[in-house]
Parts: C-alpha cells; structure tokens; sequence
C-alpha cells in the first residue's frame, strides 16, 4: 500500500492565516544530517507572529529537527546538509551577513531536558544579556526580575536568587529555562517537549506560562502530547516522515482535519 | 564431588580470595615503604647515649652505638660458630679518619655511659666525640666541673655566633665599598681579553680607565683599611675561643668554637631533654644549609628548589595543557588528525623520562637559551649566561613531560561538560569562546586540578631529566631572593630527589650519610603529599560549587 502523504496547505487555512503576520516562514526546506536520508523534505511553512504553534507527529518525524533548524542549532552537528530558504522576519537566516549570535538572541529556545547551568539562579537569567553585552547591573537586576516574573517562577524564588539553581525542582528548573530564554528579549520562542520530562503539576504551571507569553511572543512547541497541543496552541502543523503533512488552526486540525492521516493520527489509529 | 568442584570456580570464589590477596599485597608493600622510611628516616634524630667501650686489648671507644650483626659460619668439621659483632659512630673523622668502627662483641669488656661525654657537631668533619678538659675566652682559661665547663662553653658559643654574623656583616660592607673599583676592573678586562693589538681609541679609553682605578682605590682607601681593621679583630676575637676536648683514648685537642654548630650531653639528658633536642634537630634539617657535601646539616635549598620548580613547572604546563585540550574537543574538527594527535599525546606520557632530559638539554638549553645569549649576552661568549642549566629550563622539561597528563585530564574534565549546558548557552547567543569561558572551563575545572595533581606528583619525583637540565649537588644561591631582580630562573638549584641520590650514591661517606637518604626521602614524599593536598583541596571546592551538574 502507497500512502501518499504530500501535503499541501488547506485552502481554509490560507483564509485564516490571511490575517496573520508571518515571523517564520520555510521555502521548499531539506534538511539532510546524512546524505542519503533527508530529515525534512519540501517543507513549506508560514508561522504566524505572537502566536503558538504547535508540531505534532510521530517520533522521529523530524519535529524537532524542523524546529532546531530556525535557531539554527543544527549547524552544531558536523556534515549537515540544508536546502531551501528559513526566512525570519523576512531575513534568509543562512544569509552570511545573520550574525549566528544575534539570530539566536531573537530565536530563544527551551529544551526538552532542563539545563539550567551550575551556577546561581540569578547568574542562569543574566547569562543571556550578559554574554550579548549587557553589563548595567541595574539593568540586568530589572531584566532578571521581568524575565522571572513572566515566567512565572518570581514568587517562588526572589529569596533565594544567590541559591544555586540546581537547587530547584524540576519544573522550576524548566521555568528558570524559559526565563533565561526570555532574558534575551527574544521575538520567537522554540520549545521543545518543554514538559515531557514533568509532572502533571509542572506541566500545568508550563503550560499557563505559555499562555501568558501568547500575544507578546511568537511560541513555537513541540509536543507528543496531543491534549496539550490542543490546549495551549493557537496553530498546529502534523508532521510525517520529515514532511508536514497538515497545517491549520489548531480548532479546525482537531476537528476537521483535511487529511486522512491526520485524522487516522488525532484519533490514536497510529503513531 | 566433580560438580561442586566445578562450582567452586564458577561461582568465582577463587578469584575474590585472589584479587583480595593481590590488594592485600599492595597494602602491605605501601606500608612497609612508609614503615621503613618513617622509622629510619626519623629516628636519626634521636640524641643516642654515647657507650665507652673498652676492648680487651685494652682499647678505647666512645661513641654512637650503629648496629649489630650476627655471623654464622660453619668449618670443614662442621661445628658452627656464631660471630657476634657490633659497630659504633666514633667520629672524630679528623683524628681516625673513619667514622664507624666495627668491634667483636666477645672483644668487648665494658660499655659504660660517662655522664660527661659530650658530642660535638662540627661545621666540618663530622662529629667530634670527648671530653670538655678547657674553655679559653680570650684570656680567660676556665678549667672546672665539667657541668660549669659545659654551661661557659655554651655561653662561648652564642658569643661565637652573633660575632660570625657581624663578621659577615662587615664582609658584605666591604663588597659593596669596592664594587665600584670591581666594575672598573671588569671593563679594563672587557678591553684587554683576548688582544695583543689595541687601537689609539682603546689605549686612550684604557689609560683613562686605569687613572680611575688607581683614584678610585685611593679615594676608599682610608674607608676600605677600617673594615678591613675590623674584620681583623673580630676574626681574632673569634679564633682566640676555643675548647681543649679530651678524647676517649686521652688525647686532648684544640676545638674551635666557630667550627661548632652545637654540642650536647646526650649521656645526662632524660627523655624531655633529648625531645626538644630532637625537634631541634628535625628543625635544623628542614630549614638549615646542607654541611659536608650534604651528609650532614639541613635540606632547605633542596625543599625550596623542589618546590618552587614544581610551581613553576604547573605554571608552564596547565595553561599549555588546557589550551591544546580546549582546542583539541572543541575547535578541532574530529577525524583521523586529531585521533592521531590524541595517540601521539597519550604516547608521549610513555616516553621515559631521561628522554625528555635529552630533549631539555638540546632544545631548551642549547637551542634557546644558546640563541638568547648570542642575541643579548655575546659580550660575555663563550662563557653562557643562560644557555646552560638553570631552574628555567628544567621547570619547561618537566612542564612538557607532564604536558600529556595534564591534556588527558582535562579532555576528560571537558568531556564531563554536559552538551546540555554547552547548547544551552549558544542558544542564547553566546559565542564559542563565551561558551567555553563560561560553562566549559568552570566545569573542567576538577578535571584539571586533577590534571596538575598528576603532574605535580610525576614531576616532584623525577630526578633523571633534571640531571641534565639544571640541578646541582650544591647550589651557591637560591633561585628567589632578595635580590634584584628576586627571580633568577636562570640559577642552578637542588632538589630532594637529586639530594636523595647524591647523598646515597655519590658522597665520599655512604655509611654516615645513609640516614640522611631516609629522612630526605621521607621529606620528598611529604613534600609532594602536601602538594597533592593542596590541590585535592582545591578541586573539592571546586567541585561543591559545580556539584551534580549534569541535571
Ligand atoms: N544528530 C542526528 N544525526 C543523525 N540523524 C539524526 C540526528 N538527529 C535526528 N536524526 C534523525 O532525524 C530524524 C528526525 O529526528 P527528530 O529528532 O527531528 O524527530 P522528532 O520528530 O523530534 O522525534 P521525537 O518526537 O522522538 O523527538 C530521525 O529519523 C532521527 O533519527
Ligand atoms: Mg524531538
């Protein structure tokens, strides 16, 4: 059997998204790590800004490749291979002229394990503005105490700055993540499985954090969890075999999916 | 019976009494090495009894008891003798010219303590073992109880003491008052060394420099004859107290007292005494200058030059080291090459030792320190300034001897850095260096330390290649002093382990220098212990800071 699994952008979404600003937009992207296998083939995708979109599929579809790509994170895997165009903000981000640097200021990014580094709570949220030049310490006390604040995380521990961040629990740990993404002031967030390694608890807390981020940033998340997905994004791209085989807001995507596969993924007949 | 037998060895419990056997021997070998070297290395410097023994030809002894030894010889007819013998430091190297003495114990009459035999340590041949019979202070002569004789003798002593220090006062006075005229005469010497001919220029210049000379003479002469005056008189003073000592067989001889660097009555003192006299000694031989080509008196040019050729040699090879691992894991692109740099420097820590000497000699001495002095020092060619061996140059041999430890210790230091952490901060726009400044260094730090604990352990022990490339039996000056310009890496320095080597192998007097190889060697080990400590302690702070780092 022959599933024919190109997909191509519904005509109801291109109505919807017709009212949206694009802040990420892929042309026909391949990404290859070994030659004779691409990760991510014809990727054609519009991000709308100061949303949440979020990438759902299989595992080993190439979400997170897709996703690692538009900070291009990638470029730390020796012999990669990328064809097409990421266009930021209309920027090609593979122009020569993108200082890598400042491309990941704009493009924060959350991992699936938290990695805070071994140092003070503090020092995790000012490392980002720090090493972009920021050296006010006035300045970096505001930032940090924001960057907190919006991640919800100020409460818990503006007694206890000068602790070591190891010190905190894990969802903690994940929301100093986000605050130190958000330190930088960026225009994108990308996450990945932000809350897969959590407890129900945290992730909740997770996930109303991302909420209180829609409108003021652009989220893009990564999520195995499909009732998350759901929940939190505003946009949603099903993915497949390294080709995005479905993208719509989220309501139509869960409720009236153009695609078959999609529809045979959402209702758990595979995957 | 078969099965079980099979079992016993299936289940392995031969091999646990095996590997517990091959423990417990190492065990036993590291503490029967410390044993060995704590017992003999420390108790040197207990103040023994001296014995009188008398023989039953009616010689006489005084002196240390050493040891004894028994032989068992069996003749022709097979009866069995036993020979008894036992050995005793007599000193008096000036008089017997050997210090130990072996007598048969069926020879031996009597062995008494007289309460009033008195051992003298000489700044020059050894010790000196007798009787006080006189003490003459200029022209004083006391002749009393031995008690009274011992207590002025010892009050002569001080005297002697602070008028060697004035006497040395005066000398350095006196060199500092000609060193002008000196470096007049080094720049007439300068002109005339290996010349026949001279120009007009030169005969001017040189007639020039000789009318200063002679003007220059004349104007300290008045300054120059008064301390010479003084030093006469002090050292007169000095010479004029002395102590008659009776030896055991009756002779009596004329003791300088500026040749003594103390005495004591071993005899009369009870166990308090004889502890503070040994720390004393202890004291003395871990802060004093070496005597007797090194069989006697303190190590401390050996200790300082250890120690500060370890630091400098840790200052050479961790930034080298941490640098080529930095680059090696995190700049280089991984392929065969740095597979093949990765095997060669892992090899280079097998390469024995004297092999780097070799390449300290030829490289660092020859080849730099021979380029340095034909840049800036030809005045003074042939003779080297700093191509020759010097603390400099041994530090760099053995800064490039542990060179390997130290990278492998660090790659596995950064290695450790969870790849987490190090994604995380490019991903917030941090640069390479910035990265590697800020998550990568902090966290291989212990690997590092670890590194500088191998090194320092391998280097602080390694003799061979510093034979060749700087270390001296005797050191005239320290590499670190209070003078201009207080650094003088390019001096020759001593070394415990050089020390060690040439005390036991190489001095004129092997019998009473054996001791000395003990407690030096108990030194090293210390030495390099304390060392280790320091940087374990570091590392463990380091450690607490960064701990369970990887999430
Ligand atoms: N560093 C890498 N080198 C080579 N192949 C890789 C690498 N990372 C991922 N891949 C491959 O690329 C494909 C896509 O991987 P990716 O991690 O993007 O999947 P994913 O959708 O994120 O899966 P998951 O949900 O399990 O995280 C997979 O087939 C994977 O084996
Ligand atoms: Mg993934």
């Amino acid at each position: 059997m022959v599933i024919n699994i190109k997909g191509s952008v519904s005509s109801e979404t291109k109505n919807e998204m017709a009212n949206e600003n694009i802040i990420i937009e892929t042309k026909d992207l391949n990404f290859y790590y070994t030659p004779d296998k691409a990760a991510l083939i014809d990727v054609n995708i519009q991000i709308p800004e100061k949303k949440v979109t979020a990438f759902i599929g299989p595992s080993g579809c190439g979400k997170s490749t897709l996703l690692r790509n538009f900070n291009r994170m990638n470029d730390l895997i020796p012999d990669i291979k990328v064809e097409g165009e990421i266009l930021i903000e209309g920027q090609n981000i593979y122009d020569p002229s993108v200082r890598l640097e400042d491309l990941r200021k704009k493009v924060g990014m959350v991992f699936q394990k938290s990695n805070p580094f071994p140092m003070s709570i503090w020092e995790n949220v000012a490392f980002g503005p720090k090493v972009n030049g920021e050296s006010n310490i006035s300045n970096l006390e505001e930032i940090v105490e924001a960057s907190l604040v919006q991640a919800d995380l100020w409460r818990e521990v503006k007694d206890r700055l000068t602790d070591s961040a190891l010190d905190l629990s894990g969802g903690q740990q994940q929301r100093l993540c986000i605050a130190r993404a958000l330190a930088n002031k960026p225009d994108i967030i990308l996450m990945d499985e932000p809350a897969s390694a959590l407890d129900p608890i945290s992730t909740g807390k997770i996930e109303e954090t991302i909420d209180e981020l829609r409108g003021k940033y652009t989220v893009v998340i990564v999520t195995h969890n499909m009732q998350q997905a759901a929940r939190v994004s505003d946009y949603t791209a099903f993915m497949m075999v390294g080709e995005l085989v479905e993208f719509n807001d989220t309501n139509t995507l869960f409720t009236k999916p153009d695609k078959e596969l999609t529809e045979e993924y959402i209702t758990g007949r595979f995957g | 019976m078969k099965q079980s037998y099979k079992d016993y060895f299936q289940k392995g419990d031969p091999y646990v009494l095996l590997t517990s056997l091959g423990l417990l021997l190492t065990f036993a070998m590291v503490v029967m090495l410390l044993a060995i070297i704590l017992v003999k290395g420390l108790g040197i410097f207990w103040p023994e009894d001296l014995v009188k023994t008398e023989l039953k030809n009616k010689k006489v002894y005084l002196g240390e008891f050493w040891a004894d030894e028994k032989n068992i010889s069996k003749d022709e007819a097979g009866t069995v003798t036993i020979t008894k013998k036992e050995q005793y430091k007599i000193g008096n190297r000036d008089i017997y010219g050997l210090d130990f003495v072996w007598l048969k114990s069926d020879d031996v009459v009597s062995r008494l303590k007289p309460e009033n035999a008195t051992q003298f340590e000489r700044w020059e041949y050894g010790n000196m073992y007798g009787t006080i019979k006189k003490v003459h202070v200029g022209d004083e002569t006391i002749s009393d109880s031995d008690a009274i004789m011992f207590q002025k003798a010892n009050d002569a002593l001080d005297k002697v003491d602070v008028m060697k220090d004035e006497l040395k006062e005066l000398q350095t006075e006196l060199t500092d008052l000609l060193s002008p005229l000196n470096s007049i005469r080094r720049e007439i010497s300068l002109i005339k060394i290996n010349k026949g001919y001279y120009s007009d220029l030169e005969k001017e210049q040189l007639a020039k420099l000789e009318q200063f000379e002679i003007d220059t003479a004349a104007k300290l002469k008045s300054e120059h004859e008064r301390i010479q005056e003084r030093i006469n008189k002090t050292t007169e003073r000095i010479e004029s107290i002395y102590l008659i000592v009776e030896t055991v067989d009756g002779a009596e001889k004329e003791l300088q007292l500026s040749k003594v660097v103390s005495f004591f009555q071993p005899n009369k003192m009870n166990v308090i005494d004889k502890s503070i006299h040994y720390a004393a000694r202890v004291w003395e031989f871990v802060a004093g200058e070496p005597r007797e080509s090194n069989t006697e008196g303190g190590v401390f040019p050996a200790i300082f030059g250890t120690v500060m050729m370890v630091i400098l040699m840790s200052i050479f090879v961790v930034p080298f080291g941490v640098m080529a691992a930095i680059y090696l894991n995190e700049y280089a692109t991984q392929g065969p090459i740095t597979r093949m740099i990765r095997l060669s420097v892992n090899n280079l820590a097998g390469v024995p030792s004297i092999v780097y000497g070799i390449f300290g000699l030829g490289f660092f001495i020859y080849i730099v320190g021979g380029s340095i002095d034909q840049l800036f020092f030809s005045d003074k060619l042939p003779e080297p300034t700093i191509g020759t061996g010097g603390i400099l140059w041994a530090s760099l041999t053995l800064a490039l001897l542990t060179l390997p430890v130290v990278v492998v210790a660090t790659e596995e230091g950064i290695l450790a850095v969870p790849r987490a952490n190090k994604e995380g901060a490019l991903a917030l726009g941090s640069t390479k260096w910035q990265m590697i400044r800020k998550i990568v260094l902090p966290n291989a730090m212990p690997g590092i330390l670890t590194g500088l604990i191998l090194a320092i352990s391998r280097g602080a022990g390694e003799v061979a290649p510093l034979m060749i490339t700087g270390v001296v039996k005797l050191a005239p000056a320290m590499p670190l002093d209070g003078t201009f310009p207080f650094f003088h890496l390019d001096r020759k320095f001593m070394h415990l382990g050089f020390h060690i080597y040439d005390v036991g192998f190489q001095s004129p007097n092997v019998e009473a220098a054996k001791p000395m190889v003990y407690s030096t060697a108990l030194l090293l080990i210390i030495l390099v212990v304390l060392l280790n400590l320091l940087a374990i302690f570091l590392r463990n702070r380091l450690r607490k800071k960064y701990k369970s780092s990887s999430f």
